[in-house]
């Protein structure tokens, strides 16, 4: 799905997070909201989601505007940086959430759920741990069964917010290439939150620095590295 | 107004933030609650002050300087006076002993401390009858040697403690555990001994939760009805706590005078809900975490 | 842990702590308890049921327990609404409120029961309205579900409002990414988080009210087999000097304050266990 900014701004009180902002994400892309803390990645990502509301300007999916969906509308498999994974519910049922939470209608019957939750953990390479808590797992683990539930919705693109944070650099490398391989086999348009430079050229196909509520520059990561536009973002990458 | 922004402000108007629910919800909520928190907790306190000058000031401090009453108030107040340090000694030495050991029995110590709380205030009382009450084997001897516990000033005290003791010991156990021993443990090998540590390290760490327990301790202590009543006999002049004095004009239909000392029990519960607040605001962080708010 | 009966520890004074709190626990609770325990295993078994079977201690018995698991539910629900409100919202005299929620535990009873009666007496100002609407509050069964109800208030709220503080707002967002409506987050995600705490609260509750005393005489009315409450019960043997009928009493009451500690612990055991956390 393309992903269409269009002069979006958001103040909160007399802050502002992000003065005006276009981009534009192409279907299946995977792109890299890149820079220093404070500068709006989180903003904008979560503008995506539906969980903040732009101060002005629009949002479209695919050309439609979509800026007054609800979040519950937009199907958008979002994964935070704690992961937020519900702690009294198995790997199991947090996966299944939303396949649950569905209306009657439209709601998988419980063996299409059970399938569809073993293919998602089969998926992630963690087919034995349908039946713990979250509270058992490494943090590893934890960030993929949050890809995984994000996933299940079957969502129209994955927003997803510093996914490797809270992690060692072994355990990030290893699954940068997890988040490669998923993105890849299912081609939904990606967007992802670091400020971890190498990660974002590594990772993405496509660029986006920030800095204090603006985009410096878009671009391949190949390009972003010869040809950086501002002074900030050549400073940026060379750290 | 151009059309863009007009559409924008209406999109706003219909956002909500996921995590909120909907104002007429919120609205709603906030009202019936506080709606009956005002039936049932603001209306009675105004009732005590209302009724207490139903006759007038004068009337209402004339009631209170009666001899009856004012053996009451300073019985209340020894009784008082005797428990508080009591209690804090056993709760700094139960948390002392809980906190800074590692025993088995452990749990179930801890759960024998919090006992009273789930035991009726009147069992209390009857307990203490059963055990020191005149026809027992404790409380006979004790009677025939001319110290009567039961119908006396030790069963008010021993009532009292009762339901007071888990008090103290339940603020300080979860800040000593916050707290941990890595302080003492350096200041031993400083080499301070016991008291000093204790006195230099732990007890400014713990002084602000060491009030707070005693705070309500001292609520409680002050306004413990059914155990005191079963003990105390409700000798009047003698044996006639506050709140018993209370119960007895009541049934007098002395009712200025039963809501005047009411009124002076209200009071200090609402000083114990200032300094309480006080200090939650003050040094939340100094007290056990579910203070915080 | 190993078995060891104390384990080796440079800190000193382990000696005197425990020997305060052993003496102090066995001289005002232990001992007590302990001879209340004694008079019924004197008094036996059977005789004790027979004493609480009959037609006005068995009234009394369940009047207080009914009643007080009322109270408790209604407290249960109102707590939990009460610690979302107070947690969630902000409106003028939030702060005030906050505070006042702990009344109940700095009134003593006695001044709680002859307030709420006076309120709620049919002369009285609420109970006059509810006279003129056909319905008598004090001295019935109602006036009792208020008294109890008013002490214990705080419980559940007070339990509550820290895990509610604490819930994550990813988490809800998490519920609402996913499709979910606001309904169905509280229900599946905010209900189950806060039901450990929230069913400790209602036990302490349970456990406080069944036992009231102070608040609940003024405004029972008292009348045998009717608003005659357990406790109350045992005040009136005691003045007979029928000190084996109370102790019966007694001990059934003991043996539902006992069960009601086992449920709290059981729990704070169960989701403990199975959500990593108290
Ligand atoms: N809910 C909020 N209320 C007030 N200010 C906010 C809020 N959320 C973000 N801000 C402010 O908006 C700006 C951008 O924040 P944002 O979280 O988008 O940055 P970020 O790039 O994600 O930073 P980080 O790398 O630290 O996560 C910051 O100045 C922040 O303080
Ligand atoms: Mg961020």
């Amino acid at each position: 799905m393309h992903i269409q900014i269009d002069e979006i701004s958001k103040e909160f009180g007399s802050t502002a997070a992000l003065t005006p902002v276009t981009l534009g994400i192409p279907s299946g892309a995977l792109a890299a909201l890149l820079g220093p803390s404070g500068s709006g990645k989180t903003t904008l990502l979560r503008i995506l989601g539906g969980l903040e509301f732009p101060s002005s300007g629009r949002v479209l999916f695919d050309g439609q505007d979509a800026t007054g969906l609800s979040v519950q509308e937009r199907r958008a498999g979002f994964v935070f940086q704690s992961y937020a994974l519900f702690r009294h519910m198995t790997v199991f049922e947090n996966i299944a959430y939303g396949l649950r939470a569905r209306p009657r209608v439209s709601r998988p019957a419980d063996a299409e759920i059970t399938r569809r939750v073993t293919k998602l953990l089969d998926l992630i390479q963690l087919p034995q741990i349908g039946t713990r808590y979250p509270s058992q797992l490494s943090g590893g683990q934890r960030q993929r069964v949050a890809l995984a539930r994000a996933l299940a919705i079957e969502p129209r693109m994955l927003l997803l917010d510093e996914p490797f944070g809270a992690l060692d650099a072994r355990v990030r490398k290893e699954l940068r290439q997890g988040l490669r391989e998923i993105h890849d086999n299912t081609g939904l348009t990606t967007v992802f939150v670091t400020h971890d430079q190498e990660e974002a050229m590594e990772l993405a196909d496509l660029v986006v620095v920030m800095s204090m509520g603006r985009i410096e520059q878009v671009g391949r990561p190949a390009d972003i590295r010869a040809r950086p536009k501002t002074d900030f973002v050549r400073e940026f990458i060379s750290v | 107004m151009s059309d863009a922004t007009l559409v924008d402000l209406q999109r706003r108007r219909a956002f909500r933030a996921p995590t909120n629910e909907a104002p007429w919800l919120r609205v709603l909520l906030t009202l019936g609650v506080v709606g009956v928190l005002a039936l049932l907790l603001f209306a009675p306190l105004i009732v005590v002050f209302v009724d207490a000058l139903a006759q007038g000031a004068g009337a209402a401090l004339a009631s209170l300087a009666n001899p009856d009453a004012e053996s009451a108030i300073w019985l209340t107040l020894t009784v008082t006076a005797i428990v508080l340090p009591l209690n804090a000694a056993f709760g700094i030495a139960a948390a002392w002993a809980i906190t800074k050991f590692d025993f088995r029995g452990k749990a179930f110590l801890i759960t024998l401390i919090d006992l009273p709380f789930s035991v009726s205030p009147v069992v209390a009382g009857l307990c203490l009858v059963l055990l020191f009450g005149s026809n027992s084997l404790i409380g006979g001897w004790l009677v025939a040697s001319g110290y009567p516990i039961i119908f006396a000033l030790p069963g008010i005290v021993l009532a009292t403690l009762f339901v007071t003791f888990p008090f103290v010991a339940r603020e300080l156990i979860p800040v000593m555990i916050e707290q941990g021993r890595a302080e003492e443990e350096a200041a031993l090998t400083l080499g301070a001994g016991g008291w000093r540590v204790f006195f230099t390290v732990t007890l400014p760490n713990i002084r602000w939760a060491l009030l707070y327990g005693v705070l309500l301790c001292n609520a409680r202590a002050m306004g413990e009805f059914g155990a005191v009543a079963v003990v105390s006999g409700k000798i009047r002049g003698q044996t006639a706590t506050m709140p018993i004095t209370i119960e007895m004009l009541y049934n007098e239909y002395l009712s200025v005078a039963a809501f005047s000392m009411a009124a002076l029990l209200a009071l200090l519960a609402l000083v114990t809900l200032t300094l309480k607040t006080l200090l939650e605001w003050r040094y939340a962080d100094q007290l056990a975490a579910n203070h915080r708010h | 842990m190993s078995r060891a009966l104390l384990h080796p520890s440079p800190m000193p004074g382990f000696g005197l702590a425990m020997g305060v709190t052993l003496t102090m626990l066995s001289l005002v609770v232990i001992l007590p308890i302990g001879a209340l325990l004694w008079k019924g295993a004197a008094f036996g078994p059977l005789e004790v049921w027979r004493v609480i079977n009959t037609e006005r201690s068995f009234a009394a018995l369940f009047l207080s327990f009914r009643v007080a698991l009322l109270a408790a539910l209604f407290n249960l629900v109102f707590g939990c609404l009460l610690a979302w409100v107070l947690v969630r919202y902000r409106f003028p005299g939030r702060r005030l409120i906050d505070a006042a929620v702990d009344l109940p535990f700095a009134l003593p009873t006695a001044v709680a029961g002859i307030a709420l009666t006076a309120l709620y007496a049919p002369n009285g100002a609420i109970g006059s309205l509810a006279r003129e609407l056909g319905m008598k509050i004090a001295y019935t069964e109602t006036g009792i579900l208020i008294a109890l109800i008013f002490v214990g208030l705080p419980f559940v709220t007070r339990t509550v409002q820290p895990v509610i503080e604490e819930i994550e707002k990813e988490v809800e967002e998490a519920s609402a990414t996913l499709g979910a409506t606001r309904a169905y987050t509280l229900r599946r995600v905010v209900v189950p988080m806060l039901a450990p705490a929230a069913l400790t609260g209602f036990a302490l509750a349970l456990a406080r009210s069944v036992g009231e005393y102070g608040s609940v005489i003024f405004i029972a009315g008292n009348i045998p087999l009717v608003t005659e409450i357990a406790p109350l019960l045992i005040v009136i043997r005691l003045e007979e000097f029928d000190y084996n009928g109370a102790a019966a009493i007694g001990i059934a009451m003991l043996f539902i304050s006992f069960s009601m500690l086992l449920a709290i612990n059981a729990v704070q055991i169960w989701s403990r266990r199975r959500i990593g956390y108290v």
